[in-house]
C-alpha cells in the first residue's frame, strides 16, 4: 500500500489527488457518503455541502468539516464520515431545504426515486422547526415542449441541470439568475422550454435529483418491468441507451454514465424520437403488388411469389440481373447475411448499400492511403488533442454526442479549424473558419499543405519511415498556384496558411470530416488529401491525432466491413481475385461470382437500360435520399422486381413489387458498430410488432426458400459464423462484448484496438502512402454554372434523421416542422424574397420549392438547405454527378437558380404528427 | 462557476471585457436592454442565460434597478447612527418612490447620511445642497481625519510619481527571486480579513508555467463601516499600483486588474487618471524602461455585489459570469482569472509592497507582532469623536485606538462591530483587552478582519442589528450553497418574525442554524455571519433572552 488515509479510523490506499468523496466511495460503495449537487458527469461543485464530512489530521483529532466532493484528501488523514457533528449537519442543511420544497412526495412524479427524498430518509428529518417563510412553492409547470418539462417549485438549486447544459451538451440555455434566496433556474431569458434555445438532449432531466426537470416520459421515475442496454440507432456515434419496459412497451430511455461511447448522454433522437417503434403507421403484413394496388399477403404467400419471381429472373437473364442494397441502419449480422444471399443463393457481386451515397469516398481513399477503410483513433482521443480540424461536417447537429465533446474543446480556447461553406455552430466558436465555396476542398487543402511545406513545418522523421510518394507530393504541391486557389476557394491565403500552421505546429492534431468531404466528384481524393496532411505532420499512430470520418448512419462502418460493396468481401477481402473467391467459396459453401458487380448509381443505369430486372431493397428510401428523384423513379418503374423491407410505407414502397414489414432496432438483436471501430450489442428490448419480423430473419427465410440451408437468424451464432470469415472480427464472440463493446480489430485472444497504425500500415509494404491531385471543377458547375448560377449544398438539422421516416413520426416533428432553404440576405433582396416565402429552386433536373430562412450563415450565391421531409423530395434537383472513384453522389454541389414562387404553397408542409 | 464561459469570456483578454460591457450598457436606463444584450452575447458566444443570468445578479444592473436615480446608504454605520429615515424623507420631495434605490455603504461611514446621485456620493450636510447636486454642479464637502501611531507606512506622503517609482525601477534590476525573498521576510499577511502569507500566493502563481497570468486587486471594500481601502486608493493611489506591478514582475504576470467597487465611484475616477499619469511617464506598456518587463492595467468598476470580495466570486464577476464561490482547488494562484495563473489580493496588502522593497522585508517585519507584522489601517465611523482613517503599527492596544486616535465615543456605546459584518462584536467592556493584530482577536473570540469599527450606541435594539446582519446576508448571499442560501433568509424571517410579533425563537434551532451556517458554508459569508451573532448572544444575553424560548 502506498499513500494511505483513514475513514473511521481505518486505513485505505489513497490515488494522489482524489478527492475525499472518490476516495470514499472507491473503497466503500457510491452510496456511503450522502450527496445531492454531486453527478457522475460532472465536475465537483459544492453546493449542497450534504457530503460534508470530519477531516483530522490525527486518530480523533481536532477535525473540521469539509465539503467531501471538492476537498482533495490529504495522506494519513483521519476522515470521519457519519461523526455526531456531521450527521447534525446533514439533517439541518437538509430540513432547510425542505422550507422550500413541497412536501406531497406520494403523489410526486419521482416518488421513491427522488435522490432528495432518499438523503432526507436516511439524515432522518422528524419536522421542520422553522416558521413559515418565503417560499417558491408556487412556481407553475412549464409543460411547452415535446419532451422537456420542468416544476421547479421542486427545485433544489442544486446546479446539476446548468452544469449538464453547460459542461455536458456546451450549451449555455439554463442558467440561475437573481441571487441568494431568489436564485432560480432559468431557460434563455426565462423562457419556457420550447421558446428557449433548448436542443432537447435532455441531459438536464438526466442530471436533475427530484423532479424539476424531467421529460414526458418520465424516465427518472418510471418503475420498469426491465431495462435493457442497446445502442442507438440514428447516426454512428453509437450512443448506448437504457431502455426501460413497462408491459412489453418502450416506456423512456436513459443513457448509462458508464457508456464509453456517450458517458450518460444522447441527443433528442437518442433519447426522446423512439416513438415510431409502435407508430400506427408501421407496415405490419406483406404486401404484394396486384393490379397495381399493394395488397396484404401471407409471409408464405409473399416467399412464394419472390422466389418464384427470382428463380424466373435468374433463369431468364441470368444473376447479374439482380441486385442487392444492404443497409447501414441494419446489424452487422444482417448486412453480413444479405450479401451472402446475393453472393451465395443469387451468385453476383451486384451488392451495395447506402454507404455507397455518403462514405463510400471515406472507406476507398483511406485504404489507399493508410491501407484501412476506417477512423484511425477514437473519440475518447479528444481528451488528448491539440488541434482539432473539422471538415465538411457538421457533427453538433448530424452527430450530436460527438459534436457535443468538439464543442468543448472548440471552447478551450486551444486551435482549432473549421472547413465549411456554412458557418455551422463549430465554426463560430473555431480559430479558423475557411468558409470555402462548396467542392473545392482539394484546392483548399493543397493549399493547407502548400503552406506546411514552405514553412517547413512538416514531420520529417515520420515522412522518411513511415510513408511512400512523399518527393512526388512534395514536388507536385510546390507547383500549385496559390493566387488562383485562393481565387478558386474564395478563403484569404493568409488565414489558410494561418490554419495549416496551427494544425502542423500541434503536438497532437486530431481530423473529423463528414459527408461534406465526400459527396463530391473529387470526395475520395479529398479523402487521400486529408490523409496526406495527416501524415505530412505525423499526426498518425497515437493518442489524440489521425483522421476520423464521422460516419452518418448507426452502422454505416460495420454494413462496409460485412461486405456489402460490389467489389470487397466480408472483411474487405477482394471480390474479384479468383483466389480469394476460392476462400469464401469454401466457407459459403457455394459458387461465388468474381465478376464486377454494379454500384448503387450504376443498379440505376442498368435497370434503366433494362440490365437489370430486380433489386432487394433492405431497409432504403432511395426514391427519397438519392440524388435524381425523376431518374431514380424511372428506374423503379423499369424493373420487373422491386422487393423492399421496410418499417414504413416510404416514397419507395409506391414502386415496390412486394413489401415485406421488418423490425426496427428495440425488436431486434445484433451488433452496431460505430464510427470508431467499435462493435457493440443490440439487444432486442421488445418482440417485434406482431406481423413483422426482424430483417436478418426474412433474408435467411428466402435463403431457405431458395434452397439454401441457413440457420434461423440469432446474433449469437450469425456473429460466430462472420468471426470466422472476417479477419478483424476473428475475437468477437457475443458474450464477451459486454456492455461497451470492442474496437475492431479484434484479435483472436479477444484483445482490441482502439488506436490504429501504431508501427506500420496495412499495406504492402507496410507505409503508409501520399497522394497528390489537382483541383479539378465539378461538372455540375462547368456544365450548369451559367445558366443557373447558385450553388445548393444539402446538410441536416439536428432534430430530423435523413428522409424523417423516424423521426417525422416522433415528437421531434413538433420542434422542427420542416425543411427550410438557408439564403444570404442580398441574395434574398435581389430575388425580392422575404423570411418565410416560398422559392422555386429549379436546377436542369427539376424545381422544387422551398420556405426561405435568411441567414448569414451561407455566404452570397450559396443555398443550403436539408431533406427530411417528403413535401419538398429535395432530390428532385440533385444531380447525377459523383465521385470519380467510388461513385458517391454530389449532393454537396448542386447548380440551381432561385425565384420567389408563384402560387400559394404556404400551408403545403402539414407535419405528420405522432 | 463555468470553465467554458470562463474560457469564452477570455477570449477577448481585457481589451473587451464582458462585464464592464453589461455596465456600460445600464448606463442609460439601470439595467441593459435585452437586445444589445443578445447582441453582446452572441459576439462572446454565450448563453442568453448566461448573460441574463448574469446581469440578474448585481443591484445596479438587474431588471429592478431600472430608472433609479438616487441611491440611499443603508449600510451598518449609516443604519446605527439613524440617519437614513430623515434623508430619505428629503430626498423624497425630490424623487419619486420608484427613482429611490439602496446602496450598501458608500464608504461614508464617518459623516453618515451617505447617499448617491449619478455617480457621486454625498454624505455629512451635502443633503442640504440638494437642489445644486440635482443641477451637477457642487462637490462634496466631504472630510475625515487620517492619523497614525508608529511608522506611517501607508499614509505617508510619497512625492511625486517620478521619485516614489524610483523603487519600482529599482526593483527591475533586481531578479524575481530577490524580492519574493524580501516578501517572505517582510511576513506580510493579507489585509483582506483571511490574513494569509501574501509570498506565498505569489510564489505559488510564480510556479505555475504560463504566458498570461495575472494581478487583481481586490478593492471591492464591501463591507459596511470599512472605508480605508477607498482613502488608499484616492489620496495614496500609488502605493497599491506599485504594488501591483512588483507582484507582476515577482510573478511574471503582464494584466492588473483593480476591481472597484460600484459604490465608490471617486476611487475608480482617480486610479484611472493616476493609471494614466504612470502611461505618460512610460512606466507602463511593454518592456518598461528597457527592463524586458511588460504590464498593463485594467480598471473594472463592479456593479453592487457584496460577494464580489470573495475572490473567487470576483474572479468570475471580472469575467461576466454569476459571481458565485467557486470550489477550491483549483486555487487562483492554479486557475484564476479567465483560468489562468492569478494573484487575487486586497488593496491595503499591495500597498504595503513599496515599503518593503525600499526598506527590506525585515525592515518591515521589525514593525508589529511577530505574527502580525506591519501596520494596519483601521476605519474609525461618526460614533467617535474624531472619525477616521487611522495607522497603527500591529500589536497596538484598542484603547489607544479608540481614545488617542478616535478621541472617544461622542455617545454612549455599547459594543463596536469590528472586521465588517462577519466580524466580531466587541463589548465595549473588552475594549482593553484586545491589541490591534490577527492573534489577539482571534483569541478572544472575534475577528480583525478589515479593521473597520462601526458602533452600536446604547440605545440600539440588539435585536434589530442581529436582523439588519441577517437581512444583510440574506440580501448578499450569492445563492450557491445551501446553507447561505437558504440558512440566511430563514434566519432573517425568524429574528423579524420575533421582533415585530409575539413569537419567541426556538433558542436551539437558533444555535442549530449557526451551527450549520459556521460549518457548512462554502465561503466566509455564511462560515462568517455566526460570529457576531453567537458575540451578541454571548455578550448581551440579557437583552436578548425575551426573544427566544430557551
Amino acid at each position: 500500500m502506498g499513500l494511505t488515509a483513514f475513514i473511521n479510523d481505518k486505513p485505505y490506499s489513497v490515488n494522489t489527488g482524489e478527492t475525499i468523496l472518490k476516495f470514499v466511495r472507491r473503497h466503500l460503495g457510491h452510496d456511503f457518503v450522502p450527496t445531492l449537487c454531486d453527478a457522475p458527469n460532472l465536475d465537483p461543485f459544492g453546493s449542497c455541502r450534504v457530503c460534508s464530512v470530519d477531516v483530522a489530521l490525527v486518530e480523533n483529532g481536532n477535525a473540521k468539516a469539509q465539503a467531501s466532493c471538492h476537498t482533495p484528501v490529504i495522506p494519513n488523514s483521519y476522515i470521519y464520515t457519519d461523526s455526531d457533528r456531521i450527521k447534525k449537519l446533514r439533517r439541518n442543511i437538509i430540513e432547510l431545504v425542505l422550507t422550500d420544497h413541497p412536501l406531497d412526495c406520494l403523489t410526486c412524479e419521482v416518488n421513491n426515486n427522488c435522490e432528495l427524498q432518499t438523503v432526507a430518509a436516511r439524515v432522518g428529518i422528524r419536522d421542520v422547526r422553522y416558521p413559515a417563510g418565503k417560499n417558491h412553492l408556487d412556481k407553475k409547470k412549464d409543460l411547452s415542449h415535446p419532451y422537456m418539462t420542468s416544476d421547479f417549485s421542486k427545485c433544489i438549486n442544486c446546479f446539476r441541470c446548468v452544469r449538464a447544459c453547460d459542461e455536458v451538451q456546451g450549451e449555455f440555455v439554463l442558467s440561475m439568475a437573481g441571487r441568494g434566496f431568489n436564485s432560480h433556474i432559468v431557460k434563455s431569458n426565462e423562457n419556457n422550454f420550447f421558446e428557449s434555445d433548448c436542443v432537447s438532449c435532455g441531459a438536464c432531466a438526466q442530471a436533475c435529483p427530484t423532479s424539476a426537470i424531467s421529460d414526458v416520459f418520465e424516465s427518472k421515475s418510471i418503475v420498469a418491468d426491465k431495462k435493457v442496454r442497446t445502442v442507438c440507432t440514428y447516426c454512428g456515434v453509437g450512443c448506448n441507451l437504457e431502455v426501460a419496459v413497462v408491459n412489453g412497451k418502450v416506456k423512456s430511455i436513459q443513457a448509462p454514465f458508464d457508456a464509453e461511447v456517450n458517458q450518460g448522454h444522447t441527443c433528442l433522437k437518442g433519447r426522446y424520437a423512439f416513438s415510431f417503434y409502435n407508430h400506427p403507421d408501421r407496415i405490419k403484413t406483406p404486401m404484394i403488388r396486384r393490379n397495381g394496388e399493394l395488397q396484404p399477403a401471407t409471409w408464405d404467400e409473399a416467399y412464394d411469389f419472390i422466389a418464384e419471381k427470382l428463380t424466373g429472373i435468374l433463369k431468364q437473364h441470368g444473376p447479374d440481373s439482380i441486385a442487392g442494397i444492404s443497409s447501414a441502419r441494419c446489424t452487422n449480422e444482417e448486412n453480413y447475411i444479405m450479401q451472402k444471399f446475393i453472393r451465395a443463393v443469387i451468385g453476383t457481386n451486384n451488392i451495395d448499400c447506402c454507404a455507397r451515397v455518403c462514405h463510400s469516398p471515406t472507406a476507398l481513399g483511406m485504404q489507399r492511403s493508410f491501407g484501412t477503410g476506417a477512423a484511425t483513433n477514437s473519440v475518447e482521443d479528444i481528451k488528448y488533442t491539440d488541434c482539432i480540424m473539422v471538415i465538411g461536417a457538421n457533427p453538433t447537429d448530424a452527430h450530436p454526442v460527438t459534436g457535443a465533446k468538439i464543442k468543448q474543446f472548440f471552447m478551450k480556447g486551444k486551435p482549432t479549424i473549421v472547413i465549411d461553406p456554412r458557418r455551422t455552430e463549430l465554426a463560430r466558436y473555431a480559430t479558423y473558419h475557411l468558409q470555402l465555396r462548396p467542392g473545392t476542398n482539394v484546392a483548399l487543402l493543397n493549399m493547407m499543405m502548400y503552406y506546411i511545406i514552405t514553412e517547413k513545418l512538416e514531420a520529417k522523421e515520420f515522412i522518411e519511415n513511415r510513408t511512400e510518394g512523399y518527393s512526388d507530393f512534395c514536388n507536385q504541391i510546390l507547383k500549385v498556384d496559390i493566387a488562383e486557389m485562393e481565387k478558386i476557394t474564395g478563403v484569404d491565403r493568409k488565414l489558410v496558411r494561418e490554419a495549416a500552421m496551427a494544425y502542423a505546429k500541434a503536438p497532437n492534431a486530431m481530423s473529423f470530416h463528414g459527408l461534406g468531404v465526400t459527396e463530391h466528384t473529387q470526395g475520395s481524393y479529398t479523402v487521400m488529401l486529408i490523409s496526406d496532411l495527416a501524415m505530412i505532420t505525423g499526426n498518425i499512430g497515437r493518442r489524440g491525432v489521425g483522421v476520423n470520418p464521422l460516419r452518418g448512419q448507426n452502422n454505416v462502418q460495420g454494413a462496409a466491413d460485412m461486405g456489402c460493396q460490389p467489389h470487397q468481401g466480408a472483411g474487405y477481402m477482394n471480390a474479384y481475385d479468383p483466389e480469394i473467391n476460392k476462400q469464401y467459396e469454401a466457407f459459403y459453401k457455394r459458387k461465388i461470382p468474381f465478376s464486377k458487380g454494379l454500384k448503387i448509381p450504376e443498379m440505376f443505369d442498368a435497370a434503366i437500360e433494362g440490365n437489370l430486372k430486380a433489386i432487394w431493397l433492405m431497409g432504403e428510401d432511395v426514391v427519397q435520399t438519392d440524388p435524381n428523384t425523376n431518374k431514380v423513379i424511372a428506374a423503379m418503374k423499369n424493373l420487373d422486381l422491386l422487393v423492399l423491407q421496410e418499417i414504413f410505407m416510404t416514397e419507395t414502397c409506391k414502386y415496390a413489387t412486394v413489401v415485406l414489414p421488418g423490425a426496427t432496432f428495440l425488436e431486434k438483436s445484433g451488433t452496431y458498430t460505430n464510427a470508431e471501430r467499435r462493435i457493440q450489442k443490440v439487444q432486442k428490448v421488445v418482440e417485434p410488432l406482431e406481423g413483422t419480423k426482424a430483417d436478418g430473419q426474412i433474408i435467411v427465410e428466402i435463403m431457405n426458400r431458395m434452397g439454401y440451408a441457413q440457420a434461423p437468424y440469432e446474433a449469437e451464432t450469425m456473429l460466430e459464423e462472420i468471426s470466422q470469415i472476417v479477419p478483424f472480427f476473428a475475437g468477437v464472440k457475443w458474450n464477451e462484448l459486454g456492455d461497451n463493446g470492442k474496437q475492431w480489430p479484434v484479435r483472436k485472444d479477444g484483445t482490441d484496438t482502439e488506436i490504429l497504425h501504431l508501427e506500420n500500415f496495412p499495406r504492402e509494404d507496410g507505409k503508409g502512402k501520399f497522394h497528390y491531385f489537382d483541383f479539378k471543377e465539378s461538372n455540375e458547375l462547368v456544365k450548369n454554372g451559367k445558366s443557373y448560377p447558385y450553388i445548393i449544398t444539402t446538410n441536416r438539422e439536428l432534430e430530423h434523421y435523413n428522409s424523417g421516416t423516424m423521426t417525422r413520426r416522433t415528437g421531434n416533428v413538433d420542434i422542427l416542422t420542416e425543411d427550410v432553404l438557408m439564403i444570404h440576405p442580398d441574395d434574398a433582396k435581389k430575388n425580392l424574397i422575404n423570411e418565410g416565402d416560398m422559392v422555386c429552386v429549379e436546377s436542369p433536373r427539376g424545381k422544387v420549392d422551398i420556405k426561405a430562412r435568411i441567414t448569414d450563415e451561407v455566404k452570397p450565391g450559396i443555398l443550403s438547405t436539408t431533406f427530411h421531409f417528403p413535401e419538398v423530395l429535395l432530390n428532385i434537383i440533385t444531380s447525377d454527378e459523383h465521385d470519380s472513384e467510388a461513385m458517391c453522389p454530389e449532393y454537396k454541389v448542386v447548380a440551381v437558380n432561385i425565384r420567389k414562387s408563384k402560387g400559394s404553397f404556404k400551408n403545403k408542409n402539414v407535419p405528420v404528427k405522432a | 462557476m463555468s470553465k467554458n464561459l470562463s474560457d469564452l469570456s477570455g477570449r477577448k483578454g481585457l481589451s473587451k471585457n464582458l462585464f464592464e460591457e453589461y455596465g456600460k450598457l445600464a448606463t442609460a436606463t439601470g439595467t441593459p436592454d435585452p437586445a444589445a444584450l443578445e447582441k453582446l452575447r452572441e459576439e462572446f458566444l454565450v448563453g442568453k442565460s448566461s448573460v441574463y443570468g448574469a446581469v440578474s445578479f448585481y443591484d445596479f444592473l438587474k431588471p429592478e434597478n431600472k430608472g433609479k436615480k438616487v441611491y440611499i446608504c443603508n449600510g451598518s454605520s449609516c443604519m446605527t447612527a439613524g440617519t437614513q429615515d430623515e434623508l430619505h424623507s428629503k430626498l423624497s420631495t425630490h424623487y419619486s418612490a420608484d427613482e429611490i434605490g439602496e446602496m450598501c455603504c458608500l464608504g461614508r461611514c464617518h459623516e453618515n447620511v451617505s447617499f448617491h446621485i449619478d455617480g457621486k456620493n454625498y454624505s455629512g450636510n451635502d443633503i442640504d445642497d440638494i437642489e445644486k447636486i440635482k443641477s451637477g454642479n457642487v462637490l462634496t464637502k466631504e472630510k475625515y481625519n487620517v492619523g497614525c501611531i508608529g511608522t506611517p507606512i501607508l499614509t505617508s506622503e510619497y512625492g511625486s510619481i517620478k521619485d516614489f517609482y524610483k523603487i519600482f525601477t529599482d526593483c527591475l534590476s533586481k531578479t524575481p527571486e530577490a524580492l519574493l525573498t524580501e516578501l517572505k521576510d517582510s511576513g506580510l499577511r493579507g489585509r483582506g480579513g483571511a490574513g494569509f502569507s501574501m509570498a506565498f500566493k505569489l510564489d505559488s502563481c510564480r510556479n505555475v508555467a504560463g504566458d498570461t497570468k495575472f494581478i487583481v486587486c481586490n478593492a471591492d471594500e464591501g463591507d459596511p463601516g470599512a472605508y480605508s481601502d477607498r482613502y488608499i486608493m484616492e489620496q495614496r493611489p500609488h502605493t497599491m499600483l506599485m504594488g501591483m506591478m512588483i507582484a507582476g514582475y515577482i510573478t511574471g504576470a503582464q494584466h492588473g486588474v483593480v476591481y472597484i467597487r460600484g459604490e465608490y465611484p471617486e476611487s475608480v475616477n482617480i486610479v484611472t487618471e493616476e493609471i494614466s499619469k504612470l502611461q505618460n511617464e512610460n512606466l507602463l506598456g511593454e518592456n518598461i524602461k528597457g527592463s524586458g518587463f511588460t504590464f498593463n492595467f485594467k480598471v473594472i468598476k463592479a456593479q453592487g455585489a457584496y460577494i464580489c470580495g470573495e475572490e473567487t466570486a470576483l474572479l468570475s464577476s471580472i469575467e461576466g459570469q454569476r459571481p458565485e464561490v467557486r470550489v477550491r482547488p483549483p486555487y487562483p494562484t492554479q486557475q484564476g482569472l479567465f483560468n489562468k495563473p492569478t494573484v487575487v489580493n486586497n488593496v491595503e496588502t499591495l500597498a504595503n509592497l513599496p515599503f518593503i522593497m525600499k526598506k527590506s522585508g525585515k525592515a518591515f517585519a521589525a514593525i508589529g507582532t511577530a505574527k502580525s507584522s506591519g501596520t494596519k489601517l483601521i476605519s474609525l465611523d461618526g460614533f467617535f469623536n474624531k472619525p477616521g482613517i487611522y495607522e497603527v503599527d500591529m500589536g497596538t492596544a484598542l484603547s489607544k485606538v479608540i481614545h488617542d486616535l478616535g478621541g472617544g465615543f461622542r455617545t454612549s456605546v455599547k459594543a463596536m462591530h469590528i472586521g465588517g459584518p462577519l466580524g466580531g462584536l466587541v463589548p465595549v467592556s473588552k475594549i482593553d483587552s484586545l491589541t490591534v493584530d490577527f492573534d489577539s482577536f482571534a483569541r478572544e473570540g472575534f475577528l480583525l478582519g478589515h479593521a473597520s469599527v462601526v458602533c452600536l450606541p446604547e440605545n440600539y435594539p440588539l435585536i434589530g442589528y442581529i436582523e439588519h446582519l441577517f437581512r444583510f446576508t440574506a440580501h448578499e448571499s450569492c445563492g450557491k450553497c445551501f446553507p447561505c442560501r437558504l440558512g440566511s433568509t430563514r434566519g432573517y424571517e425568524m429574528v423579524e418574525k420575533a421582533r415585530t410579533e409575539d413569537y419567541k425563537m426556538d433558542y436551539t434551532l437558533m444555535t442549530d442554524l449557526l451551527e450549520t451556517l459556521e460549518t457548512g458554508s462554502l465561503c466566509a459569508l455564511g462560515g462568517g455571519l455566526p460570529l457576531p451573532i453567537k458575540n451578541a448572544l454571548k455578550y448581551f444575553d440579557q437583552e436578548l433572552s425575551p426573544f427566544f424560548n430557551k
